[in-house]
């Protein structure tokens, strides 16, 4: 039940993308709304995923960790959605130009990293792949913060004058980064020497 | 030092995490959708049909709806979201509204708009000209006005005038985009052309689209229409003009000189840094988009080439 209604959150933003398109209900420019909007709920959903584990930790609530598989592929659908909408719309399929834009235009090309970063996370997160890879799979996986920093890098290039947006998300990216040094700092303990002298870690 | 923490703690947590992502979420609904729904629909009572008389009379040419040509603005004054000046019109005050011409010029002074126009509204000129912004999307506007030599002209400029800079209005109580701390634009906002450019017959003096004066969103109550150019050297909210020997500022060249030159000219070749330039999406009507290929000087080659002899590098 719950898992439904995690789909179904996870797809309103893009039904409602869909049906304001079809009824032309998405403004003057629907080909912009729909770029930027699959665009800003891709981050969002990236966003979530990064934070649902740590959130499951401190709250110890394991039902948000089984949430991170559907949340993290309907970030990547968001993901390849948003480069469709730009192929589509800015580009009109001409594929050498989506070349050539990725050669010129660095905010393109960091955007276009972040998609090809996350196309192995999405490949390999069924339960086959979790068993094969083992511990490499965790690994893979924190492949996820490289893909959130570039979202960032990649919204912060397209600003022309106001950075609250932007520069808000990269605010979070870097509150999320710190969070996960400060996770990973935990778990390793400190370097062995200071060990002794430290205040041992409590459990959360 | 407690190594377990007891199962309470943890319901209170799973109540603080929840909260927070309610909390994340209606946040960004707010901010995103929310403000944007509610004042849309304040104003759709203005523009009660999306093709409406307006549209009809241009039937015969492609002309953008009047709704999609007032609905879709960058005027950053407003706010950087294309939504934000048909938002903000309705409070904005189109009167009293004077401009005032001063450096190298003969007869310097403060004229009222309705002066300016030189004839009541409804008599001025209407002319059809392509838009083209400098972010790739393209409409066809009807503007009423009157050539801006004639205005100039009147003022009598100095011979040592070779320059003509426009500086629009300041008015951050009601243009929340100059009161925005996000903003890196500098205000108020400047252009400038050289006095060729100023006085050539297509530069238009505008009082009005669709023959409607009362359109902030658009630049009312007096901005320029220079259509071989990107969008932005169009001043906007016009307060004052004065002639000048130097070269004047310009709001978006300096800003990010690398991305707007100080000209601005239509070259297809000449890519933005961030996009082409060489075809551009024009905009109809609301959600009638087409994609086509950009013209030199926006089509306007003819009649302006001879202003930028040499190497179209010189004027980007």
């Amino acid at each position: 039940m719950s898992r439904l209604l995690l789909h179904f959150g996870c797809a309103l933003p893009g039904c409602y993308l869909a049906a304001g398109y079809l009824q032309g209900k998405l403004g003057v420019d629907p080909e912009k709304t729909i770029i930027w909007e699959t665009g800003i709920w891709a981050f969002n959903l990236l966003i979530l995923v990064v934070l649902l584990p740590r959130a499951a930790r401190w709250a110890r609530w394991p039902m948000l960790v089984q949430c991170r598989r559907a949340v993290g592929l309907w970030a990547f659908t968001y993901v390849t959605g948003h480069l469709l909408a730009f192929i589509t719309f800015l580009l009109g399929w001409d594929i050498f130009r989506l070349g050539e834009e990725l050669l010129k235009r660095s905010y393109i090309l960091v955007g276009f990293i972040a998609w090809i970063t996350l196309m192995p996370l999405a490949i390999t997160s069924t339960k086959r792949w979790v068993q094969r890879l083992g511990p490499g799979w965790k690994r893979l996986h924190q492949g996820v913060y490289i893909a959130v920093v570039l979202a960032a890098v990649h919204y912060l290039m397209t600003v022309r004058s106001d950075y609250a947006w932007a520069g808000s998300y990269a605010m979070v990216v870097i509150l999320i980064l710190a969070l996960r040094f400060a996770m990973w700092r935990q778990t390793r303990g400190p370097a062995p020497l200071s060990a002794a002298t430290r205040k041992p870690a409590t459990t959360d | 030092m407690t190594k377990t923490t007891d199962p309470i703690t943890y319901q209170r947590r799973r109540l603080v995490v929840a909260t927070l992502g309610v909390a994340a979420l209606s946040t960004f609904g707010y901010l995103r959708y929310g403000s944007r729904q509610t004042k849309s629909i304040s104003t759709a009572g203005a523009s009660t049909s999306r093709t409406n008389d307006a549209d009809a009379r241009y039937s015969q040419v492609a002309v953008t709806t009047k709704h999609a040509a007032t609905h879709y603005n960058n005027a950053y004054e407003f706010g950087w979201n294309k939504t934000d000046p048909a938002r903000h019109a309705a409070s904005f005050h189109l009167r009293p509204w004077t401009v005032t011409f001063d450096g190298l010029v003969e007869r310097p002074g403060t004229f009222d708009v309705d002066q300016l126009m030189g004839l009541p509204f409804s008599q001025l000129e209407e002319r059809i000209y392509d838009f083209r912004c400098v972010e790739a999307w393209s409409m066809v506007i009807p503007y009423n006005g009157r050539p801006l030599a004639e205005i100039l002209k009147s003022m009598q400029p100095l011979s040592g005038a070779r320059y003509v800079a426009f500086t629009s209005l300041y008015r951050p109580e009601e243009m929340p985009g100059q009161a925005s701390p996000f903003s890196t634009l500098e205000w108020p906002y400047v252009e400038a052309l050289t006095i060729e450019e100023a006085m050539h017959p297509l530069t238009f003096a505008t009082f009005g689209v669709y023959g409607d004066p009362e359109l902030p969103q658009n630049g009312m109550p007096f901005r320029i229409t220079v259509p071989w150019k990107y969008g932005f050297k169009s001043a906007k909210f016009i307060t004052r003009i004065s002639f000048t020997a130097d070269r004047p500022p310009a709001t978006w060249h300096q800003e990010t000189p690398a991305e707007y030159g100080w000209y601005s000219n239509v070259y297809p070749d000449i890519s933005h840094p961030r996009w082409s330039q060489a075809s551009e999406r024009r905009i109809l009507g609301e959600g009638q988009i087409e994609r086509i290929p950009t013209r030199p000087y926006n089509g306007y080659g003819e009649a302006v080439a001879h202003l930028y002899p040499g190497d179209p590098q010189q004027y980007w």
